[in-house]
């Protein structure tokens, strides 16, 4: 009885601390793209100030610009992610898109796989029903085990996240793709007990298979 | 439940246990009193009917000892008396059967007191005494003849009456005897002879002894002076005097008990007067069978109760245990509920803070945008360029700006992230107030609403949860916001100060206040005075716990219609309980 | 047919005066109002055919200002610029009459053809 409620504690700290690191990763990302539009402009500043207005000036004025605007589109997306992200936790159970919550999840996580250089690939069933549970916790969930895969795997690796719907309920399958590191990472992952937890709270199944993928199976209705 | 029992016997045997134990849990101690107080109110009816059962049984037995010796006294005397009846009538029929002539021989004596003493037992000699008081024949053990009687009291006693029984008197063998004696009236003559027999106690004490009585019992027979006739066992010898008085009796038997006894376990006294003789039959009953079997009574009342306190104290623990770990388990299931509903809550308030910044980014980085796609539309228009500079380099330091809006606002969020799992941090709460507010910025310019702020600038920073207390400000702040009215211009104030080793914030609105009655119920869990849709009715409800937990306080003044003041105090060292 | 006028109701003026500024270049009559107010008088100065309103604007509700607009001439198209996913500012927004929204930053070019559209809308009536 004591060990569950412990469990409980540690699931609610993980997840908040879960959610600060997606934070504290977006954060970085978005003064990335600032940094590097402050930069780009700041070059263009300098050459305007030096009076540059040749033709090839021009062409790389515009060439500047245009990076500009592409990163602020991606910044906008990663906004976007963070905001559709951060309404996920207004209610604790609401309806909503499997696909979606956990694309925003990658979007959000991009940062953290493209620094271990592991690629994350979606794919995803189009039609997938609508689930009535907690999507934070899920985002949570699909994090656990994505990240033992981030810190378990060797560079160039990938991990692809399937999601598929099965009778009255959704599966996501998460298969990593490459070599183990040799030397285990000082950081640990999230422990197996607290993801049953989370597990148990949602009503759904886990399978840790052999090779290394790990199944998850919601009910459509987490009641 | 073994382990409840032994607590209690802990708790019976050192009651100041119970203080300890009541300290560590709480629990425990509530199932030991209940146990405790289950235990004696049902056991108590139970003692109280088996004791006054006992005694009253135990009363009922005694009353009927009583009744069967008194019975039996009253057999023994009616035999007593039928004895020296039989006697009596014994000598009477030879007086009057026999002449005095006759009766004087010595040969017919003899023949007769033979004849006598075959019909009648114990028998010791007969003789006859004239008128004068001597003995003219006898027949016996004794050289009796010539006796002269005359100044005896039995003679005069027998003139008198016709019939004497005389007390027991120490023969001339030193055995107790005692006589009887009958006058036979000669009326032609005038005169009068007497014939009297000596008879042996031996047979008296033995009917006397008759009795139906227990080792420890006596009965035996006393005179008018108290004087013993009879062998008792413990009272005394033959011819002693009985040492206590015993009152008069009426007619019958009279059973009563005596305090005071010289073996000192007399509990019961019985005694009548014989109607034929001069005695008084005595009882002395110690044996108290109604004692004994109360005893086996009483045994087996003990092993009832016994068996029922055991079977009691079972079934009362059994349900102490029961009710009090359902009460248990409520209140950590009221508990863990409150904690998923605290971690849902920062979890939205930690979602509405990062949604925020999400909205706000965008303004910033639409003007960058802009200005961004205004100098790529000036270059494409391929103009003349030389006007161009200067507003190239406004645009770009318009963009400098937005970036630099961008990243404070972002930063914002990485504050907030760090934040999210530490619980223990040394701060300035003017500081705290300032990042809130922050978030809420936007909000209160859009509304117009005056703020002010008088902050203490020698505030001493404080060391607690930054995140919770500024979980608890957005509540209080958003509160505020919510209460202000639409007509009025809203005003909010916000103070600190320090005061008594405490941090005081007092957030000060002009809007709808809280009526008095409604006050008290404000920190209840899912009271509002929103609207519906509009909050949970958790947020102070939830603020209150976490200041609480601190080792904080939250208070509240308001007057309906005019605002409310929110106060929050802190200790300068906080340490969560 | 004339230049199109455009009304462009934003309180962030760095946003409005530059995005007035590439519209001018493109060809349309830009003006620009911070606040409900200044958008009523400047409807008064110069009717605009469309009217690109943000939605957050403190002073007066940005749908606030919508039903002004309708009321004072419902030829007028509104085009919504939104920041955040307000769905539900944008949901009244469409049923109060407004043509379309769009989310900032903008693409010049979608906003552009956008406006074209409404003006083509007004003048079929």
């Amino acid at each position: 009885m004591h060990s569950n409620d412990r469990h409980e504690q540690e699931l609610r700290l993980l997840q908040l601390h879960f959610i600060g690191k997606i934070l504290a990763g977006f954060t970085h990302e978005a003064k990335n793209y600032l940094a590097i539009i402050n930069e780009s402009v700041g070059l263009m500043g300098d050459m305007v100030q030096m009076g540059k207005s040749s033709e090839k000036d021009l062409s790389e004025y515009l060439q500047i610009i245009r990076s500009v605007e592409d990163q602020i589109k991606k910044a906008n997306e990663q906004f976007r992610a963070l905001n559709r992200f951060a309404h996920r936790m207004d209610t604790e159970l609401s309806s909503f898109n499997l696909n979606e919550s956990i694309f925003e999840l990658i979007a959000l996580l991009t940062r953290l796989a493209n620094q271990k250089k592991i690629t994350l690939i979606k794919n995803f069933q189009e039609d997938l029903p609508s689930l009535y549970s907690n999507p934070s916790l899920i985002q949570f969930l699909v994090f656990s085990v994505l990240d033992e895969g981030l810190l378990k795997l060797e560079k160039d690796s990938r991990i692809t996240i399937e999601t598929a719907g099965v009778d009255q309920a959704v599966q996501i399958k998460i298969i990593p793709e490459g070599n183990v590191l040799e030397q285990e990472s000082d950081v640990p992952s999230v422990p197996h007990e607290i993801v049953e937890m989370a597990i148990k709270q949602l009503h759904g199944n886990i399978v840790r298979e052999g090779g290394g993928e790990t199944l998850i199976v919601l009910p459509l209705t987490a009641s | 439940m073994i382990q409840t029992l032994k607590d209690i016997f802990r708790a019976i045997r050192h009651p100041r246990d119970l203080f300890s134990i009541s300290a560590a849990d709480p629990y425990k101690s509530l199932k030991i009193r209940v146990i405790l107080l289950d235990a004696i109110l049902s056991l108590l009816p139970l003692v109280i009917v088996v004791t006054i059962s006992y005694f009253w049984f135990q009363s009922i037995l005694k009353e009927d000892y009583r009744s069967q010796i008194k019975w039996q006294i009253e057999n023994t005397k009616q035999s007593l008396d039928f004895f020296i009846e039989e006697r009596v009538s014994g000598l009477r029929f030879i007086a009057s059967t026999f002449t005095y002539e006759q009766l004087s021989d010595r040969k017919t004596l003899a023949n007769v007191f033979l004849k006598f003493k075959r019909e009648v037992s114990g028998l010791v000699d007969l003789g006859v005494i004239d008128s004068n008081g001597i003995q003219q024949a006898y027949v016996g053990p004794y050289k009796l003849e010539g006796k002269d009687y005359s100044n005896q009291d039995w003679f005069d006693e027998v003139i008198v009456r016709n019939v004497s029984v005389s007390d027991v008197f120490m023969g001339y063998r030193k055995l107790p005897h005692f006589a009887i004696a009958v006058k036979r009236e000669l009326p032609e003559q005038g005169t009068f002879w007497i014939l009297r027999a000596t008879i042996d106690v031996e047979t008296l004490s033995k009917f006397a002894s008759a009795m139906n009585l227990g080792p420890k019992d006596d009965a035996f027979l006393i005179n008018k002076e108290g004087v013993i006739q009879t062998p008792s066992q413990f009272h005394g010898n033959v011819l002693e005097k009985l040492v206590f008085p015993l009152p008069g009796s009426p007619q019958g038997a009279t059973v009563q008990e005596l305090t005071e006894s010289p073996h000192h376990a007399c509990t019961i006294c019985g005694y009548a007067e014989l109607k034929n003789s001069p005695w008084t039959l005595v009882a002395m009953i110690q044996s108290a069978p109604y004692l004994k079997i109360p005893r086996i009574f009483k045994n087996e009342l003990l092993l009832i109760i016994i068996l029922s306190t055991i079977v009691g104290i079972i079934v009362v623990t059994r349900i102490a245990n029961t009710l009090v770990n359902r009460i248990q388990g409520a209140e950590k299931e009221r508990e863990d509920a409150i904690a998923q509903s605290e971690h849902a809550s920062k979890l939205a308030s930690v979602g509405r803070l990062a949604s925020g910044v999400a909205h706000e980014i965008n303004n910033p980085l639409a003007i960058i945008n802009e200005k961004a796609g205004l100098m790529k539309d000036i270059l494409e228009a391929s103009e003349d360029q030389s006007k161009s500079r200067e507003k190239f380099l406004g645009l770009i330091n318009s963009i400098f700006d937005s970036v630099s809006r961008c990243r404070t606002i972002t930063h914002r969020l990485l504050g907030f992230s760090r934040r999210m799992d530490t619980s223990h941090e040394l701060f300035n709460m003017n500081d705290a107030i300032r990042e809130v507010l922050g978030f809420l910025e936007k909000e209160i310019m859009f509304r117009n609403i005056r703020l002010e702020l008088v902050l203490a600038e020698d505030l001493p920073r404080v060391m607690t949860d930054k995140g919770q207390i500024q979980q608890v400000l957005l509540n209080i702040f958003n509160n505020a916001l919510d209460a202000l009215l639409d007509g009025k211009e809203g005003a909010i104030t916000i103070t600190t100060r320090a005061e008594d080793q405490k941090i005081r914030v007092s957030v000060s609105d002009n809007g709808h206040g809280i009526p008095k009655d409604k006050l008290k119920k404000i920190f209840e869990p899912f009271y509002s005075t929103k609207e519906k849709g509009k909050g949970t009715g958790l947020g102070l409800f939830i603020s209150y716990g976490i200041i609480k937990k601190l080792g904080g306080n939250i208070l509240v003044e308001s007057e309906a219609t005019k605002g409310t003041k929110f106060t929050i105090e802190i200790p300068t060292t906080s340490t969560s309980q | 047919m004339t230049r199109t006028k455009v009304l462009l109701v934003d309180d962030e003026v760095e946003f409005a005066s530059a995005l007035a500024e590439r519209l001018q270049m493109r060809n349309y009559e830009v003006r620009t109002a911070s606040n409900g107010l200044e958008a009523m008088a400047l409807f008064h100065e110069m009717p605009p055919d469309v009217v690109l309103l943000d939605l957050k604007i403190p002073g007066m509700d940005g749908l606030e200002i919508l039903s002004n607009i309708k009321k004072f001439d419902p030829t007028i198209e509104v085009l919504m610029l939104t920041g955040h996913g307000d769905v539900s500012s944008v949901q009244k927004g469409m049923q109060s009459g407004a043509l379309e929204y769009m989310m900032k930053p903008i693409d010049i070019d979608e906003l552009t053809s956008k406006i074209d559209k409404a003006r083509k809308k007004k003048e079929r009536g």
